[in-house]
């Protein structure tokens, strides 16, 4: 290696390693609570005397009291985050096809509107979104929820899309109309196919959007039997001697799925589908 | 197989007009160039005939049938696009069969057509590939399969060799020609190309700025080009032109310029006017010194079978090819023999060619 390249290597590993460690540190500390038996949690060690996996038998047998409904609020953080993910995917890819491809008229303005959204924090709609959600009657109902994370997830995802729309080659739209091909069946023919990689990546989004979600879960959901394991782990922290060791290895649950899943749709998020369309 | 009229045709983007009018009529089974410097509206002129642009006024017509409120699929046209613009997802078998299968053919008859269309475009072998795993010309190719696969009533192309090298744009050229005398589908092909118009129309219309200067055969557009705009863009190297004025002796013309006295055949226009008066760089004779116009080397440029000169004529410079070698030298004088009856006469003003 010539010295030039040394440096380089070196600069990036100077970033890389605090970077790596300022993410993997929490983790690892979260995943060294969730293998300590409770009396060893706060003992401040590495790495626990007698690591054990006991906890985690404790949270799939459901053998307390503040996880008496594990399975079923992991089923609703997913049945929710997947319904946010899919209406989502559903109302940014159409907009963005409206917008980006078909031109439609005012396309300019929703544009403008979903930048405009993102001036005003999430936290600040919590108010407002519990009054309407309480007006058509919805608290308490997984769909409240999922509506108002379809709501938050929309404009930066119509926005995402739309720039990657305008990017696929506007000639590939005019061979499909001469070949024959109708708005729809250009729709699902040619710009789905295309819109692979940004479909993958934006349903990414909004499905972690949803299963990360605390506040707007807090807020619109109440009952024990509608709460995400989101919100169901933080009511952990309600008494004063919090089983750190459960809410650890459920957190760590709580977190494999999005790992896994980032680990599963990182080919598509970058990606060069479009090679060989046109030339570059 | 279908004929294409355009009449009056007028194309403005808000206030902005960039066709002025234009009116021209295509035989059935005609290769028709649309040329033209960029920014001319020949592309405009083609998008609106494929249907992609809206026509702000006049008609088209294709096989008599007013298509001005079709929409492109309903046209019967297929066209050929400057960037191939291949469905990227598709293999080339499926590129080729999209058009059929969307207006729900019969599978066995579109394979039959898919692979007609392939062996006429050598194309057999690369049915499963992806457009990305091919070349350039393999992409024009499937490109052009595509279009033939339809059997429309008019192909179209767009600037199709512009992205191909010089080699292979020669190659292509050749082929698409071969591939009209074969199926004899009407065309309308479009390039800035004055080269590609020659050798592939049957008719060239010079367009530019969103009119049309002339419409004729490669030829006549070549050995009576109507106005200085035709007569400076046709031909390769350009015509030499200058500015001069007009005399008559004995029935015949000649173009006094450069401080010398420029044949143009039999009288015409009127004594004194000030015209441009343009020779092609092959009708030029080269002879020695002391006889016809004097002119000094500058620059000999051998090309093997043709050599080109640069001449230095008053203040004028002007490009000869003759065929075959010389013995000039630069800075060498010479006498330009001019046969008058090669020579091009313009009105300074309009640009009109005077016969």
């Amino acid at each position: 290696m010539k010295l030039k390249q040394v440096t380089a290597e070196a600069k990036l590993l100077l970033v890389g390693i605090p970077v790596l460690l300022w993410t993997i540190i929490p983790v690892y500390h979260m995943f060294l609570f969730a293998i300590s038996p409770r009396d060893q949690a706060t003992s401040g060690r590495l790495w626990p005397k007698d690591p054990t996996l006991q906890n985690f038998g404790h949270v799939f047998k459901q053998e307390h009291f503040y996880l008496n409904h594990f399975w079923l609020q992991l089923g609703n953080s997913l049945w929710i985050a997947v319904a946010v993910g899919v209406i989502t995917l559903f109302i940014a890819t159409t907009a963005a096809f409206a917008i980006s491809r078909l031109k439609v008229k005012g396309g300019r303005t929703v544009m403008n509107l979903a930048l405009f959204t993102y001036f005003i924090p999430a936290a600040f709609l919590a108010v407002p979104m519990y009054k309407t959600m309480a007006t058509y009657g919805l608290l308490n109902n997984r769909w409240s929820l999922v509506l108002a994370m379809v709501t938050i997830a929309s404009p930066y995802c119509i926005w995402v899309l739309k720039q990657a729309s305008d990017k696929l080659p506007w000639e590939l739209d005019e061979a499909a109309r001469i070949d024959g091909a109708t708005p729809l069946q250009l729709f699902r023919l040619v710009y789905l196919p295309l819109m692979v990689p940004s479909l993958v990546a934006v349903g990414t989004y909004s499905l972690l959007l949803a299963w990360n979600e605390y506040l707007y879960g807090f807020l619109l959901l109440s009952n024990e039997q509608h709460l995400t394991l989101a919100v169901a782990l933080g009511n952990f922290l309600a008494a004063d001697d919090s089983p750190w060791e459960l809410l650890m290895a459920t957190g760590f649950i709580y977190a494999l799925p999005p790992a896994a899943i980032y680990y599963a749709f990182k080919r598509y998020m970058v990606s060069g589908l479009t090679a060989g369309a046109v030339k570059s | 197989m279908a004929s294409v009229s355009f009449r009056n045709i007028q194309k403005a983007y808000g206030k902005v007009k960039v066709i002025h009018g234009i009116g021209f009529d295509i035989a059935d089974g005609e290769f028709v160039v649309l040329v033209g410097p960029s920014g001319c509206g020949k592309s405009t002129l083609l998008r609106m005939l494929a249907g992609l642009e809206e026509i702000t006024g006049g008609e088209i017509l294709i096989d008599g049938k007013v298509v001005n409120d079709l929409e492109s699929k309903d046209r019967d046209i297929a066209m050929v696009f400057q960037s191939y613009a291949l469905y990227p997802h598709m293999t080339v078998r499926d590129n080729m069969a999209f058009s059929l299968k969307l207006r729900k053919a019969d599978a066995a008859q579109t394979a039959q057509r898919v692979a007609d269309a392939a062996r006429i475009l050598n194309l057999d072998a690369l049915l499963d590939r992806y457009p990305r795993e091919l070349s350039g010309g393999q992409r024009q190719r499937v490109a052009m399969g595509r279009a033939i696969v339809r059997d429309p009533k008019v192909f179209l192309f767009d600037e199709p060799l512009s992205n191909l090298d010089a080699k292979l744009r020669v190659a292509m050229r050749a082929e698409i020609k071969a591939l009209h005398q074969r199926l004899k589908t009407t065309t309308v092909y479009v390039t800035h190309d004055q080269i590609e118009a020659m050798t592939m129309a049957d008719r060239i219309v010079v367009m530019h700025d969103g009119i049309v200067e002339q419409i004729g055969t490669p030829l006549q557009l070549f050995d009576r080009p109507g106005n200085l705009f035709v007569a400076q863009f046709i031909g390769s190297p350009a015509m030499n032109v200058f500015k001069g004025t007009l005399r008559h002796r004995d029935g015949q013309a000649f173009v006094e310029a450069q401080g010398g006295l420029w044949p143009a055949g039999a009288a015409r226009g009127r004594h004194g006017q000030a015209v441009h008066y343009g020779i092609r760089p092959g009708d030029i004779g080269l002879g020695p010194a002391g006889r016809g116009i004097a002119a000094q080397v500058v620059v000999v440029e051998p090309t093997g079978a043709e050599t080109e000169l640069v001449l230095q004529a008053g203040s004028e410079q002007l490009i000869l090819v003759m065929h075959g070698r010389t013995t000039a030298r630069p800075d060498e004088g010479v006498g330009l023999l001019i046969d008058g009856r090669k020579a091009h006469l313009f009105d300074e003003g309009s640009g009109q060619r005077i016969d």
